[in-house]
């Protein structure tokens, strides 16, 4: 039977901010949806009313016209509406089929028959009876969507599916989002990545600042005159102009790096050379896991190891630890923004003050000088266009794009020679990822020193003058960028050799 | 020789008898811990259930009305914690600290005319059978109602936990309340739900001890178990066989301090008092080397508020 899912009118209104602003839209079944928008767009908000979350303040939800009173999630499981939330909706400590059997109505024994229908229709494998902590992120979302399955859904929704996924479970999942529209299942896709939006949906609705803007087919829609829809003006095309200047001085040297540890979950590296140098952004290519993270904690001294040589304008740094490296003008920027980079409890402008413990006046005899740090603050905040002017605000409350903005004026306006980088731009979307790049771009112009370390493949080609791939810990050759594809670097990425 | 072996039995029938209240008070704790609620108060709850047991009992003299009356009375004050934590969202561990000072203090001036008036004697089962039987006698028989039930509620609470349609929501809840809202689980029914039940056993412990143990009301007369149960549920790492187990030697703590001060071994009183949160101290180190395992075990949202969207 074919499913017809109407939104009607939805508005919904949180303190400063319209999170939907009378959102219509309508889907059927036999086809993927997807529903595309920046961060804060109103994508989770609306996905959060289809699945009885939060209620809506006005507008209703029509099911194959009968309109759904959605005033809790249990009313979206009866009336068939299934949802995978990006952040998963699981019982850890509970074993795979405890968490599958919370909300079943059958008896265990009948329940496990089912479920292995499931695994043998849609070619899945996991082990019922192991705590669900000890699975990967990709096994954990199947165990979501085997639990929507059960209820044989007619609406699924994935909110950010890919987020957390490799490229092949990526796949993998996209095979079987595939097969579940063909049986019938109505698909809405939520994303902010526009390929997947290609590859994979057949019509596409935007969203910008809760309303939508556009609906329309796939087919006739192309990644530059998506992003233009989603962002709401042309985005500047931006190419780095190659640093042909060869004969620079090296400003950073790293000789014989290894690192070697017991815990099976980190990866050795084994006498990893290279050099870096003034004006130059190095950029190391990788599928994530490979070593870039022990990769950087070594760059930026939180992990010491014996026998390295670092030579930082020709000092041997390999034994000072971050604050007395940043102390000689080195900045970094890791991964995690939210437990890595910056505290979410604290203010913004306390936040600020976190790596300026000396290079600034902040502290005079031990004690703050708010004044100083806010004004400081305050800089960094339009400077960087961070879209707050409130340098009380609570970092957590920062979306990812303005915290990485707000991060990297941090670590910038000290005017470092050499910022070490871990995916900058990672989880953001197109409009805050734009901005990021010019920064990183102007760094260099100004003839400072980057290190880029990215999975992400179309950035490093953008930004990089040199790149190398790490796999498994070894580090590829350097090659200048110029010469390099995404074809090489995805051999390269896969363990693979070129020439 | 035979005398020892009587005597051994005796003992370990003591033994079990002073592990009642913390069996009793741990396995309601731990139900509303694996809900997530850290109830501090379990002490102040006890020692309510031994006030209001012991007056019920005198006033009404029927033991069945005093026994589930010093439950009630455990559920009335629990709910007060209840509702001000999952109602009003204020912080756990404040609230319940501050349900034991209240208890304590409010167990003081109710008890004021009952200081002094002697109990009644609780019936005890298969009295024959304990003095007819050499060793195992008074291990298995002659003890009050309340014990076989303490001793059955570890297996009881265990089952319901791992078997149960109803424990796996416990646990569910005790290990994401938000997932669990999403799943569509009252979280806060479920909750307020395990802290009543959590008041009724710390009820009927306290009244074990007013009731059965030492039959009257001396004011404080919890002495510190509640905190020992709470010290036990953490010892036990969640677990309730483990929670009878750890009882059991924290119990036989107590009793071998008595025998032994009787034979004339020196070790301080209070050295053998400070024992168990010693070892649990150490438990809780031991077990800390494996975070994998805690995790577990662990209700990883206990202690936290849960607030629901809107």
């Amino acid at each position: 039977m074919a499913t017809d899912l109407r939104i009607s009118n939805i508005s919904k209104i949180y303190p400063g901010c319209i999170a939907n602003d009378n959102v219509t839209l309508q889907f059927k079944s036999g086809k993927i949806y997807a529903l595309l928008g920046e961060n804060g767009a109103g994508k989770s908000t609306l996905v959060k009313i289809l699945s009885g979350v939060i209620s809506p303040d006005n507008g209703e939800v029509f099911l194959n016209e009968k309109n759904l009173k959605l005033s809790s999630p249990l009313d979206a499981k009866k009336n068939k509406i299934g949802m995978v939330f990006q952040h998963f909706n699981l019982f850890e400590t509970l074993s795979v089929f405890e968490n599958l059997s919370i909300d079943a109505t059958e008896d265990n024994k009948s329940l496990r028959v089912r479920i292995n229908e499931i695994f043998k229709k849609y070619n899945f494998s996991i082990d019922l009876d192991v705590p669900v902590l000890n699975l990967s992120a990709g096994q954990k979302q199947k165990v979501e969507i085997i639990r929507c399955l059960l209820r044989s859904p007619k609406v699924l929704i994935m909110d950010e599916p890919t987020s957390v996924l490799t490229e092949q479970e990526t796949e993998e999942l996209f095979i079987s989002l595939k097969k579940f529209c063909d049986e019938g299942i109505l698909i809405i896709y939520i994303t902010h990545k526009l390929k997947e939006v290609l590859s994979l949906c057949d019509e596409v609705a935007v969203m910008r600042k809760g309303k939508v803007v556009s609906v329309s087919q796939t087919q006739n829609e192309k990644v530059e005159t998506l992003a233009n829809k989603m962002v709401g003006q042309k985005l500047a095309k931006i190419k780095k102009k190659i640093n042909i200047s060869k004969n620079k001085d090296e400003i950073f040297k790293v000789k014989h790096l290894n690192f070697y540890s017991d815990d099976p979950f980190e990866t050795n590296l084994v006498n990893l050379n290279f050099s870096v140098k003034k004006g130059e952004c190095l950029g190391i290519a990788g599928i994530s896991g490979n070593g870039q993270n022990e990769l950087f904690q070594i760059l930026s001294g939180e992990i010491i190891t014996p026998d390295t040589s670092i030579i930082f304008r020709n000092k041997e740094i390999a034994k000072l630890n971050p604050k007395q490296r940043r102390e000689y003008l080195m900045a970094f920027s890791p991964e995690d923004r939210i437990s890595q980079a910056a505290v979410p409890e604290l203010k913004i402008y306390e936040n600020v003050a976190l790596n300026n413990f000396k290079s600034s006046n902040f502290f005079e005899k031990g004690l703050v000088n708010e004044r100083k740090i806010k004004e400081h603050s305050k800089k960094i905040l339009s400077d960087f266009s961070v879209n707050t002017d409130n340098v009380e605000l609570k970092s957590q409350f920062l979306s990812g794009g303005n915290l990485q903005k707000l991060i990297l004026g941090r670590e910038l306006i000290t005017a470092p020679e050499l910022l070490i980088c871990y995916n900058p731009t990672w989880g953001l979307d197109v409009g805050a990822i734009n901005y990021i790049h010019e920064t990183l771009i102007k760094i260099n112009d100004q003839e400072k020193s980057t290190i880029l370390i990215s999975t992400d493949t179309e950035e490093l080609l953008k930004l990089s003058d040199r790149i190398a791939v790490i796999y498994k810990g070894k580090l590829s050759k350097i090659m200048p960028s110029e010469e390099v594809t995404p074809e090489k670097l995805g051999v390269l990425m896969g363990g693979g050799s070129i020439d | 020789m035979s005398l020892d072996i009587s005597f051994i039995g005796i003992l370990i029938g003591s033994i079990m008898a002073s592990s009642v209240p913390l069996i009793l008070a741990a396995s309601g704790e731990l139900i509303t811990e694996r809900s997530g609620v850290l109830n501090l108060g379990v002490e102040g709850m006890m020692i309510i259930g031994a006030i209001s047991g012991f007056a019920l009992m005198v006033i009404t003299d029927n033991l069945f009305i005093a026994i589930v009356g010093s439950m009630f009375s455990g559920v009335i004050i629990s709910l007060i914690f209840g509702f001000l934590t999952q109602s009003l969202l204020t912080n756990h561990v404040a609230t319940g600290l501050a349900l034991t000072i209240f208890g304590i203090g409010l167990s003081a001036m109710l008890g004021k005319n009952f200081v002094g008036i002697p109990g009644k004697e609780f019936p005890i089962l298969f009295s024959s059978l304990r003095e007819s039987i050499p060793f195992f006698g008074p291990i298995l028989f002659g003890h009050s109602i309340v014990l076989y039930f303490a001793f059955a509620l570890p297996f009881l609470t265990n089952y319901f936990l791992k078997k149960t349609k109803l424990g796996l929501v416990v646990r569910a809840v005790g290990d994401s309340p938000v997932s669990a809202s999403n799943q569509g689980i009252n979280v806060t029914l479920v909750r307020y739900c395990c802290i009543l039940y959590g008041g009724a056993m710390c009820g009927l412990a306290g009244a074990y001890l007013s009731l059965i143990y030492t039959p009257q009301w001396i004011e404080n007369m919890t002495a510190g178990r509640g905190w020992i149960a709470l010290a036990l549920v953490v010892f036990a790492t969640w677990s309730p066989i483990k929670v009878l187990i750890g009882a059991l030697i924290f119990g036989g703590i107590t009793i071998l301090q008595l025998h032994m001060q009787a034979i004339g071994f020196r070790i301080p009183v209070q050295f053998l008092s400070a024992l168990p949160y010693l070892m649990t101290i150490i438990v809780l180190v031991v077990i800390s080397r494996d975070s994998r395992k805690i995790k577990l075990n662990t209700p990883t949202s206990l202690g936290r508020i849960f607030y629901k969207e809107k």
